[in-house]
C-alpha cells in the first residue's frame, strides 16, 4: 500500500506567511478534486490537494495547480462587453451588469414573442457544473434547445446506462478491483469523470490486471497485461467478440444472468454474430489476444471498466456503451464492492429536479431540434449540434434567432468548424459567457465574465454518480466576474421566471440540500457528503429499468424504434465505407487524445502550461512518415475532403502505420487579432458533421474516425493556413 | 548523516507532468526552463514489442557533483546534507556546468544568462517542508524526497 506524504498545511502558513487556507473543490476540468487554497493579502497564492479528499487522497493535475494563475491572468475578461465594431472585428466597449443583462433578457423576450422560446438556444461545453441551472432557465423559458456536448460526451453514459440498469455504474476504486480494462480511456491525463488516475494506480499497485483497449500506446497500454490495439471505431465489435467469447465457454455469471437480465436469449444469438475470427478481422486484434482479455477480464472479480468519452464520439455511440455494460451486466460485476457500483447520492433535489426538466411544455418539448429523429438524445433533453446550425441558415424547421453559449467554445469544439463559423456570423443575437474572449466569443454581442471555480460558492460534484458531495468555498472576487449560477439567477428575474429562482443564489443551494435538512452555511461547515453505500440492491430492489432487470436487450430503444440489441456498423468515414475516399485520403485519422495541461480548448494562454505543449502535434508512424517525406518536428499539413490544417508531426511507434492522430482544440490566444488562428489547426475542420456521420439513436458525431492524408508542409501551406509568419 | 536526493520510481510515472507545474510554481523558472522535465522513452523490446516509459530529467545531486567541479565561479555548492545548490546570484554564464553535467539537469536562460537547476527545494527542506514536486502531488506517488524520515503529519523530523 502507498504511503502519503501530506502536505502540512499549518507549516505551510507560518513558512510562506498565508494568512488563511482554504479547503475547497477543483474544477479545473470537469473537476473535481478536494483542494487546499492559501490566500496572502487577498490573493490565492497557491493551490494544493487536500489529503483527506477521498477522490485525489491530496494529488493534484497541473491544470488545478495553475488555477491561479488562470484566475488572474491579464488577458482575462474581467467586466461585461458589448460588441462595437462588426463580428471579429475585435471592438468591444465596457458596459455595466445590468446594461448587459438587460439587453440580454430583452433579446430572448422578442424572439421568443415573435419565433417562440424554441428559437432562443441555450448552450455549454463541457460544462463548469453550471448544467443544471442552464436547462432550469431553458425549461422555464419553454425552449427544449439546450446545445451542450451531451450528444457525444457523458450524455450517452447517462442515457444508456439509465435505459439499461438505471443509473451510471461507476468503478468502485476505494474496495480495490481486481482487473481495471480501461476502454479507449486514459485516466491518468484525461477527465475521467467520479474518480481520478490517484485511485486507479493506487488499484494498480495493489495487484490489480489491467487491460487496455486503445489504438495508441499509451503509457497504461505499456503497462498493461494485455493491449488491444483495435482499429478505430471498431469498439462495438470488440466487445461483442469478447462477449461472444464470455458466452460461448461459459464464463458469464449464471446466477446474474438467470435473475436479473433482460433478454438473454436474444442477446446470445446477436453475439453468436461475433465470432472470434470475424471480430479479429473487423478489429484488427489477433484471434489470441481477444480470446485472452475476454477470458481474464470475466474471471477476475470484482473486475471494472474504466470508460470515457473516446467511445462515444463514433457512430456506435450507444452501442459502445451498451456492449461495454453488457461486459459489466453479465460477468456479475454490477453493484458488488470493487466492481461498478450504482452508487446513490445523499438525500438532496439532484440535478433533474433542479434542472425542472418537467417545467417544460410537452407542446414545447416537442419542438426539440432533432427530436424526432436522435431519439434516445431527445428524450434526454439533448440535441445534436448540426440541427442548430441548420436552424440558423436555413431557418428550417424554424429559425433559431438567438444563441447563449455559457463555457462552451464550439468553432473550437465541433464537427465542421467552417460551417459553425457561418452560423455564428449568421444568427443574429450571440451572447457568451466565459473567462476570456474565445473564437466564439469574438463572434458575440455581448461577453460577460465568468468565475473560475475559486471565485464560487457551489456544492462540487452534485451531478456526478459517485455519491459524494463536497463544499466549492468563494475565496476571491476577481473583477465584476460572476458565477454562471448567479448571472443565470439574476437574468431569470429579468426575463419573468423569477419565481422559480431566488432572491440570492445561496437560497438555490439551500433549496437542493434541503432534503438532506441542512443549508448551505451548515454544508460548508462539512468536509463532504456522501450517500449510503450498499451493495447488490437489484438483489431486493431490480433495477430501475422498464422490466426492472438489466436490459441486455432495450425495450425503450425498441419502443424508439432502435435495434435493441448492440451491433457493430462502419463508421461512415473509413476505408472499409470508403474505399473510393481511401485511395486519395489512405490514413485513418483519430482525433482527441488528451494532453496533460489542457481542458480541451482551454488553457493555451497560461506560459506554465502552455509549455507543456507549446505546437499542436499529430502522432504518425515512422513508417509512414518516411513513405511522406515527414520527420520528427515537421510542420505538417494534414487534409480530409472538408479541408485542410498545420500541426507538426510527432513520430510514434505506438501507432499502426495505417493511422495518424491529431489533436483537438487548438487556437493560439497569443495571436492578437479576432481570430486568434481559430482555423490554422482546428482538427474540427476536417471532420464531417453530417447526420449520416452521427449515431442515429443519440446524435453523437463521429469526431473520432475519419480518412485523410499527410505531407510535409510548403511555406505556400503555411502562408495560406497560418498567414505569413517573420 | 543525511544525504538527500529525489527517489522516482520511472515504472510508476504516468507522465502527467504535475510534477513540472509544481516545480514551476513553486521556483517560477522562465517559459522553456524546466528544473525537472517529464521525457518519453519508447524503446523497442527484443521480443519485437514495444515499450514506453517517461523518464525524468533532474538533477541527482551527485555524490561528486561535474557541474561543480566545472565551474569558474564557485556558484555551485555541496551541502553537508548532499543537496547540490547553484546560486544564480554568483553564477558568471559561462555555461562550463551544463556541458559537464552527464544527467542534462542544467538549463542555460539565455535571456538573464544564468543556468539554472534543481536546488532540491532547499528553502523548504530546510524549513521542513517536502520539496514541491515530491509534496503528495503525484498521482502515481512515485515522487519522494530520500533521506529524509517522515512522519504520518508530514513533517520532516530529520532535519539538518
Ligand atoms: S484532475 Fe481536474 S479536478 Fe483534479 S486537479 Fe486536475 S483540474 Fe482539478
Ligand atoms: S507527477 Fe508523477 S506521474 Fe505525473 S509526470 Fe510527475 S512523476 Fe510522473
Ligand atoms: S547538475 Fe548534474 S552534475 Fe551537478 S549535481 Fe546535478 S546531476 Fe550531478
Amino acid at each position: 500500500m502507498t504511503d502519503f506524504r501530506h502536505s502540512n498545511a499549518p507549516l505551510e502558513m507560518e513558512v510562506y506567511g498565508y494568512d488563511r487556507v482554504v479547503k475547497s473543490h477543483c474544477r479545473g476540468c470537469h473537476g473535481g478534486c478536494g483542494v487546499l487554497v492559501y490566500v496572502k493579502d487577498g490573493r490565492v497564492e497557491k493551490v494544493t490537494g487536500d489529503p483527506d479528499c477521498p477522490i485525489n487522497h491530496g494529488t493534484m493535475c497541473s491544470k488545478g495547480l495553475a488555477a491561479p494563475r488562470i484566475a488572474y491572468h491579464p488577458d482575462r475578461l474581467t467586466h461585461p462587453v458589448r460588441r462595437v465594431g462588426p463580428k471579429a472585428s475585435g471592438k468591444w466597449e465596457r458596459i455595466t451588469w445590468d446594461e448587459a443583462l438587460d439587453t440580454v433578457a430583452e433579446r430572448i423576450l422578442a424572439y421568443k414573442e415573435k419565433h417562440g422560446a424554441e428559437s432562443v438556444v441555450m448552450g455549454y461545453g463541457t460544462g463548469r457544473e453550471n448544467e443544471a441551472a442552464i436547462y432550469r432557465f431553458a425549461n422555464y423559458l419553454g425552449s427544449p434547445n439546450v446545445l451542450t456536448a451531451g450528444h457525444f460526451c457523458y450524455g450517452p453514459r447517462i442515457a444508456t446506462t439509465v435505459i439499461t440498469c438505471g443509473s451510471n455504474p461507476i468503478a468502485d476504486y476505494a474496495n480495490n478491483p481486481a482487473c481495471i480494462m480501461a476502454w479507449g480511456n486514459n485516466i491518468t491525463i484525461s477527465n475521467p469523470d467520479e474518480y481520478k488516475g490517484e485511485c486507479f494506480s493506487q488499484a494498480l499497485n495493489a495487484g490489480a490486471k489491467l487491460i487496455v483497449v486503445d489504438p495508441r500506446l499509451t503509457r497504461p497500454a505499456a503497462r498493461a497485461d494485455i493491449w488491444l490495439q483495435l482499429r478505430p471505431g471498431t469498439d462495438t465489435a470488440l466487445a461483442l467478440g469478447m462477449l461472444n467469447v464470455i458466452v460461448e465457454e461459459e464464463l458469464y455469471d449464471h446466477e446474474f444472468v438467470a435473475n436479473h437480465v433482460h433478454g438473454w436469449e436474444e442477446f446470445k444469438a446477436r453475439v453468436a454474430e461475433y465470432p472470434v475470427a470475424r471480430t479479429a478481422e473487423i478489429t484488427w486484434v489477433p484471434e489470441e489476444k481477444i480470446r485472452a482479455a475476454a477470458r481474464l477480464f470475466a474471471t477476475t472479480k470484482p473486475g471494472v471498466v474504466q470508460w470515457g468519452v473516446a467511445i462515444e464520439q463514433q457512430v456506435t455511440c450507444a452501442d459502445n456503451n451498451r456492449a461495454l455494460l453488457a461486459l459489466m451486466g453479465i460477468t456479475g460485476n454490477i453493484d458488488v464492492p470493487g466492481g461498478q457500483m450504482l452508487f446513490r447520492q445523499p438525500p438532496i433535489r439532484n440535478v433533474s429536479q433542479f434542472g425542472a426538466h418537467k417545467a417544460l411544455p410537452p407542446e414545447q418539448a416537442a419542438k426539440r431540434l432533432g427530436g424526432d429523429h436522435f431519439r434516445l438524445a431527445g428524450n434526454f433533453g439533448i440535441i445534436n449540434p448540426k440541427y442548430v446550425w441548420d436552424a440558423i441558415l436555413t431557418e428550417e424547421p424554424y429559425p433559431v434567432k438567438l444563441l447563449f453559449f455559457i463555457s462552451s467554445n464550439p468553432l473550437m469544439t465541433r464537427a465542421n468548424a467552417r460551417e459553425v463559423h457561418v452560423a455564428l456570423e449568421k444568427v443574429e443575437f450571440m451572447a457568451v459567457a466565459d473567462f476570456f474572449i474565445t473564437p466564439t466569443a469574438e463572434l458575440a454581442d455581448i461577453v460577460l465574465p465568468a468565475a473560475t471555480w475559486l471565485e464560487m460558492d457551489y456544492i462540487g460534484d452534485f451531478w456526478k454518480r459517485h455519491g459524494w458531495l463536497l463544499p466549492r468555498r468563494k475565496v476571491i472576487q476577481v473583477g465584476e466576474c460572476r458565477s454562471d449560477h448567479e448571472m443565470l439567477n439574476d437574468l431569470a428575474h429579468r426575463v419573468g421566471q423569477g419565481e422559480h429562482w431566488w432572491d440570492d443564489f445561496e437560497q438555490g443551494l439551500d433549496w437542493i440540500l434541503e432534503p438532506s435538512g441542512i443549508t448551505f452555511q451548515e454544508f460548508l461547515k462539512t468536509d463532504r457528503l456522501r450517500g449510503d453505500v450498499t451493495y447488490r440492491k437489484h438483489e431486493e430492489r431490480g433495477f430501475s429499468t422498464p422490466t426492472g432487470k438489466f436490459e441486455l436487450y432495450s425495450t425503450k430503444l425498441e419502443e424508439w424504434g432502435y435495434d435493441p440489441l448492440p451491433q457493430f456498423r462502419e463508421p461512415p468515414m473509413g476505408p472499409v465505407s470508403r474505399p473510393d475516399l481511401a485511395a486519395d485520403f489512405p490514413y485513418i485519422l483519430i482525433t482527441g487524445a488528451r494532453q496533460p495541461g489542457f481542458f480541451h480548448t482551454e488553457n493555451r494562454q497560461v506560459p506554465v502550461l502552455r509549455e507543456l505543449h507549446p505546437d499542436p502535434e499529430v502522432e504518425i508512424h515512422p513508417d509512414a512518415a518516411a513513405r511522406e517525406g515527414i520527420s520528427q518536428g515537421d510542420w505538417v499539413v494534414i487534409e480530409s475532403p472538408r479541408g485542410a490544417i498545420r500541426q507538426r508531426a510527432k513520430l510514434s511507434e505506438g501507432l499502426d502505420p495505417r493511422v495518424v492522430s491529431a489533436q483537438h482544440a487548438w487556437w493560439f490566444p497569443e495571436k492578437r487579432d479576432p481570430g486568434h488562428g481559430w482555423d490554422e489547426s482546428n482538427v474540427n475542420i476536417l471532420i464531417d458533421n453530417d447526420y449520416s456521420n452521427c449515431d442515429p439513436a443519440m446524435g453523437a458525431t463521429s469526431v473520432r474516425t475519419l480518412l485523410c492524408r499527410i505531407r510535409p508542409e510548403t511555406d505556400a501551406d503555411r502562408d495560406r493556413l497560418a498567414g505569413v509568419q517573420s | 548523516m543525511t544525504r538527500y536526493d529525489l527517489g522516482i520510481d520511472e515504472d510508476l510515472c504516468w507522465g502527467c507532468k504535475t510534477c513540472e507545474v509544481a516545480c514551476k510554481t513553486e521556483n517560477g523558472a522562465p517559459y522553456g526552463i524546466k528544473l525537472i522535465a517529464v521525457g518519453e522513452e519508447r524503446p523497442a523490446l527484443p521480443d519485437g514489442s514495444l515499450s514506453f516509459v517517461f523518464r525524468l530529467s533532474r538533477c541527482r545531486h551527485c555524490e561528486v557533483p561535474d557541474c561543480m567541479e566545472a565551474c569558474n565561479f564557485d556558484a555551485i555548492e555541496q551541502r553537508r546534507d548532499g543537496i547540490v545548490v547553484l546560486d544564480q546570484a554568483v553564477c558568471g554564464g559561462c555555461e562550463a556546468c551544463v556541458t559537464a553535467c552527464l544527467y542534462r539537469a542544467i538549463t542555460f536562460d539565455r535571456a538573464e544568462r544564468v543556468a539554472m537547476k534543481c536546488n532540491l527545494c532547499h528553502h523548504r527542506i530546510d524549513q521542513g517542508l517536502l520539496p514541491a514536486c515530491a509534496d503528495n502531488v503525484c498521482q502515481a506517488h512515485c515522487i519522494r524526497l530520500v533521506g529524509a524520515a517522515a512522519s504520518p503529519e508530514g513533517e520532516i523530523h530529520d532535519r539538518v
